[in-house]
């Protein structure tokens, strides 16, 4: 602790206030007592006031501090705004701690107005003075004045004067540190003079010496004030200054920065750099970083890097600027990096330095970079990079594709342009080629993000350059990377796993797989007949065969991916192809491991049945029930047999037909007696039983929440119908099960049957309007739910989703919940507490949640 | 001594791994990972340690407070980067670890654990600047989609980084979560790595931090009553005493990142179960300057620009 030494700006993180909002009456209302401090704000990058109460930790305010805001100073402690509409004022108790904010608020502002104006204007660090003077234009304020002018003159720098420097500097107050700024700026000799007083003290190795300098210095940099850096970082000082930084009092051993810097840096220059400006900027930037990064990361405050990260920012716009508008300069990297009569090592060098500079151009106002950028692609930026990807040199290749990547970061419109020439098909194909290349140990491609890129046609308009590049890669590369996954995984043997050394390693297999779980979500009629023709699917699949789990992983997900995409077709041909079949077999080798795959699966089955996939329940259903049976301690798996159940009654004609098919494979599967006999005599039975749809979700949460275990779940149905009149059909499915008896017995005990009972019959007759079949109400619900909380991804949609339907039974048995407790387990649909109806957020507009 | 015992070594003195350790390291983390269930069974005795955010030498420490890991069983509840100067190594460190004593610690994940946070908080910028490159951050965050998202000590102790979500009434509902993708914005897996408990609240609330909720006592009453659990343990808030019960002790918050961020003057805490889930606190204060080495954040030697 305490690292950041005593500097005024870095001490007093937690300080303590009152938070007054004034209201409608025009009076101050008091919002709580608790510490203030700056800092980036959660999920922003703005720095922020944040106040803390001091009782319970409560953030009881969360300002960004924003350039245009006026702030006032009013008397010592108490600065205000206008914040939304209403006044607030912080009331400080100390008004060291409120200079020290309000220095801050400056602080923050003269940056925000900083990275502003650097934004807009490019060059050698413009507007500086304007700068200090919009910033501090608060340094009006009475108070502020009468506080500074105290301060009238700094002692001449001397030996023996340090000591009073130092207290100056460190103790001035501060509201005083711009004071002491301006007095340091206009001595013109301060910093030679002190600079001098260190060399000396360092020839005659008086360490104490050495020490107060590197405080003072420590000091004067935590003033932060830009004029003062403008002044320090001079080619003449800088490394002086770092000097002065090696006699950390605090660190045992001199630092030797000044030889790292001289001596282990080394400045490579591709390009002779001619203009001199432009190279004392370079240097001066690294120097910066260095002392920002190495020399006082612990030492400085967000004020200070915020600085120090503009005055680089602004140096490395200023250098690329430079440099591009010098057309021989690019004209003569070009020239180079085409000639063939360079040595390999300087093409590498000049290909580093394109990118380098690529990278930093990033510092550019946003016309500028493109500007750039369309420049280096006429230059034929595009060709050298096709050629860097065919060399050997790995560091080569990873910087080329990290070059592709700035300028799809930046526009991806220039790299699709040049794919779909002729001669652009070659980079595709390496691009391609590259995400099935094993490039050893040292390194990740970004090649699946770059051609993930160059795919993702869906956000822009889908012109017909986007659309070419699409089918290139369907004709030309999709088969070649199917294959990459069909000839790495071999085929299961029984039950065992072969293939100790598939070759092809596993993050490129996961790369592609994940490429392809990409064109489906995006390209979703492309894929469908690429998909549907070549066994593509079944292909992916066979990523189950592989040993590690997290590629079995990815193919369940892409699996995932496509049934999302609600295409009949698609569940057609994958009930066709009985394509879920390798995805069940691991599932069930897997068995009760409650581990990822494990919980990917039921996933991908609550995604089945909440979107109620019909075509897919009854597949999955009649073809895997028997091996799903022993899940059914599981909630998503009794859910699922629900909504099959539900799904046969709404087939109607269709019945016959599955219950004879499921028959058969009962049959085969010689299943016992009893679910036999359910199957001939209970299925016909269901169609003519009343429909319930609209409610479907609750519905199958109330149908499988009695049969809490597993075993128990298939014994418990006849008891239960009594009470719950009209579910008989639902739960007709579980008759087989009569060895179950005590456990049914037990089942029956749980009087929050009734309940439910109740919940089904109050919800049936509304959703008897709603007479069509299931498929219907699925939409219905999710806009609900979207509502809910905004747009969500598909996955948190469908987390919702579970949350309303059980909170839409809670109101009706609050009693269940004890039942129900011992056996947490298995009751994934447990009612909310009554706590619930208190959802403050998502009460006002989702029927689901019983809103009281 | 085995390469990964030298490995852990090497990071105890705080000294990170080359790029390709780190991808090995990955990538034999992920086979054990992939076991591991969306609620984690822990077994008592255990120490629970909250926030660690990149605090090296804080993190040592606790070590020092707790024991070495493996005769300490140990849970972390995450946030293991962002903010401090070292989350390489503390990442790094701990999934070692893991790796090298699969039973005796187990990681899960803290919303900092996320691609998105790491490149606002620090995680992604310190790897810039000790690799040169950010494929070490794209390793470590495709690790984080593979931590547990909870976990269950001795079926007793509910732990979590965030806190709970209105989706989540049953443990069991947990399970149908594919969590191996980013933390995403909404929906459970977001809630419990997100959600805050909150006096003033009735039920749930919005968070100010922008995702996740707020959740009041009687959130959390149904919540340890449903599923038949004593407590509630998480992470996810400062405290300035390092840990801080709410809502008659049926939640409690353990912070281990003492004087966060190298300057909020608090101290630490991490929570002892003993073998019948007796608790103990253990608070720590950060490491003194002399015993932090100087920060590694040299830039690459050479540049052009």
């Amino acid at each position: 602790m305490g690292e950041t030494g005593k500097g005024p700006s870095s001490s007093n993180s937690l300080q303590r206030v009152k938070l007054y909002r004034l209201n409608g009456d025009g009076k101050w209302d008091d919002q709580g007592t608790g510490h203030v401090s700056i800092d980036f704000l959660e999920r922003s990058e703005n720095l922020g006031l944040i106040v803390v109460d001091e009782e319970d930790n409560d953030t009881i305010l969360m300002h960004p501090i924003s350039s245009n805001e006026m702030y006032r100073r009013q008397e010592e402690t108490i600065i205000s705004w206008q914040d939304s509409e209403t006044e607030v004022a912080l009331s400080f108790q100390e008004a060291s701690c409120c200079s020290y904010i309000w220095d801050h608020i400056c602080g923050v502002q003269r940056n925000l107005h900083f990275s502003a104006l650097s934004n807009l204007d490019v060059g050698p660090r413009p507007t500086i003075g304007t700068l200090e003077a919009a910033g501090c234009s608060h340094s009006n304020d009475e108070s502020f004045n009468s506080a500074n002018n105290e301060l009238r003159e700094l002692p001449s720098v001397e030996m023996s004067t340090l000591p009073l420097l130092l207290k100056t500097v460190l103790e001035c107050g501060v509201t005083d540190q711009i004071r002491v700024s301006e007095l340091i700026l206009q001595d013109p000799d301060f910093f030679p003079k002190l600079l001098d007083l260190f060399n000396m003290s360092e020839d005659l190795e008086n360490v104490d010496d050495l020490h107060m300098i590197f405080r003072l210095v420590k000091g004067i940099i935590l003033l932060n004030s830009l004029q003062i850096f403008d002044r320090i970082f001079r080619d003449e000082f800088i490394l002086d200054i770092i000097g002065c930084l090696e006699y950390d009092p605090e660190v045992p051993q001199v630092q030797r920065h000044r030889a790292f810097l001289k001596e282990h840096v080394i400045f490579k220059e591709a390009i002779p750099i001619k203009d001199p400006f432009v190279l004392s900027k370079i240097h001066q930037t690294y120097r910066i970083g260095y002392i920002k990064d190495v020399i006082l990361p612990r030492v400085l405050d967000e004020g200070t890097i915020a600085t120090l990260n503009g005055i680089i920012t602004a140096n490395n716009a200023a250098v690329v600027s430079l440099l591009k508008d010098d057309n021989t300069f690019i004209q003569e990297l070009f020239a180079r990096m085409r000639s063939d009569s360079i040595p390999h090592e300087s093409k590498r060098n000049l290909v580093l330095f394109l990118h380098e500079f690529c990278s930093l151009s990033r510092s550019l106002p946003l016309v500028q970079q493109l500007q750039l950028f369309r420049d280096l692609a006429n230059e034929g930026v595009f060709d050298i990079i096709t050629n860097t990807l065919q060399s050997n040199d790995r560091k080569l290749l990873l910087t080329g594709t990290d070059i592709l990547i700035l300028f799809l970061n930046q526009d991806p419109v220039l790299l699709r342009s040049y794919i779909i020439q002729q001669e652009g098909h070659t980079l595709l194909g390496l691009l391609v080629k590259g995400m099935m290349n094993d490039f050893g140990e040292e390194m990740h491609c970004q090649f699946l993000e770059i051609v993930r890129i160059l795919l993702d046609t869906y956000s822009l308009t889908g012109s017909q350059r986007d659309i070419i590049i699409v089918e290139i890669f369907y004709e030309k590369h999709l088969d070649q990377l199917m294959d990459v996954i069909a000839s790495s995984c071999p085929p299961k043997v029984s039950y065992g796993r072969l293939h100790p050394h598939a070759a092809t390693k596993p993050e490129i297999l996961s790369n592609i797989c994940e490429l392809l779980c990409f064109c489906v979500l995006h390209h979703p009629y492309r894929i469908k007949s690429s998909f549907l023709s070549n066994n593509a699917i079944e292909k992916v699949l066979s990523l189950t065969h592989r040993r590690e789990k997290s590629l079995v992983i990815a193919a369940v997900r892409f699996m995932r991916a496509i049934i999302s995409r609600n295409d009949e077709h698609l569940h057609c041909h994958i009930v066709k192809n009985n394509l879920l079949k390798p995805i069940m077999d691991v599932f069930f080798e897997n068995g009760n491991r409650y581990n990822m795959l494990h919980s990917v699966v039921l996933e991908l089955f609550e995604h089945i049945h909440k979107e109620n996939y019909k075509t897919l329940i009854v597949y999955i259903f009649d073809s895997f029930w028997e091996r799903l049976m022993k899940f059914q301690h599981l909630g998503s798996i009794r859910a699922f047999r629900t909504k099959y159940e539900q799904s046969l009654e709404n087939f109607g004609i269709k019945n016959t037909a599955n219950a004879a098919g499921t028959k058969r494979r009962i049959d085969e599967q010689a299943l016992e007696k009893e679910e036999t006999y359910y199957f001939k005599e209970n299925r016909p039975l269901s169609g003519g039983l009343v429909d319930y749809e609209d409610d479907d979700d609750e519905e199958d949460e109330d149908n499988h929440k009695p049969p809490r275990r597993s075993e128990a779940s298939t014994g418990d149905n006849e008891n239960r119908k009594p009470a719950k009149s009209k579910r008989k059909s639902v739960s007709k499915v579980e008759i087989k099960d009569e060895l179950e008896l005590s456990k049914k017995q037990r089942l029956d005990q749980w009087s929050g049957d009734d309940s439910q009972a109740n919940a089904t019959t109050t919800s049936s007759p509304s959703s008897c309007t709603d007479n069509t079949i299931n498929t219907v109400q699925s939409p219905n619900i999710t806009p609900q739910i979207q509502s809910d909380k905004g747009n969500s991804d598909k996955h948190s949609n469908e987390n919702e989703k579970e949350n309303p339907a059980a909170c839409s039974q809670h109101n009706c048995l609050p009693e269940t919940a004890d039942i129900k407790q011992p056996n947490i387990e298995d009751c994934p649909l447990t009612p909310v507490s009554s706590s619930s109806p208190e959802m403050v957020v998502n009460s006002a507009n989702s029927e689901p949640y019983s809103v009281r | 001594m085995s390469e990964l015992d030298r490995q852990i070594e090497q990071l105890k003195r705080c000294e990170p791994l080359k790029e390709s350790e780190v991808k090995a390291l990955c990538l034999k983390a992920m086979e054990i990972l992939v076991e591991e269930s969306n609620v984690q069974r822990v077994d008592a005795p255990v120490t629970i340690c909250g926030d660690i955010h990149g605090q090296f030498y804080d993190m040592k420490e606790l070590f020092k407070v707790g024991g070495d890991c493996p005769q300490t069983n140990y849970l972390f509840l995450g946030d293991f980067v962002d903010r401090g100067f070292y989350s390489v190594e503390t990442f790094l460190l701990l999934l070692a670890l893991k790796v090298r004593y699969p039973d005796r610690i187990t990681l899960i994940r803290g919303n900092h654990e996320s691609r998105q946070i790491t490149q606002v908080y620090g995680f992604y910028d310190e790897c810039l600047r000790k690799y040169g490159s950010v494929n070490v951050w794209r390793y470590c965050t495709d690790i984080f989609d593979y931590l547990s998202l909870s976990a269950l000590i001795e079926n007793k102790v509910f732990s979590v980084h965030g806190g709970l979500s209105p989706a989540i009434t049953t443990l069991d509902q947990i399970r149908t979560i594919d969590r191996k993708q980013e933390v995403p914005h909404d929906g459970a897996m977001c809630d419990l790595l997100w959600s805050d408990p909150e006096e003033v609240v009735d039920g749930w609330g919005l968070s100010p931090r922008g995702a996740g909720f707020l959740f009041g006592g009687e959130v959390v009453t149904t919540f340890n009553h449903t599923n038949n659990i004593d407590y509630i343990c998480r992470a996810h808030q400062l405290v300035m005493e390092g840990y801080k019960w709410m809502f008659n002790n049926q939640i409690v918050t353990v912070w281990s990142a003492p004087n966060y961020c190298y300057r909020c003057g608090n101290i630490a805490a991490i929570l002892e179960l003993d073998e019948n889930l007796n608790q103990k606190f253990r608070v720590f204060e950060a490491a003194p300057h002399e015993s932090r080495g100087v920060p590694s954040k040299r830039p690459a030697p050479d540049y052009f620009l």
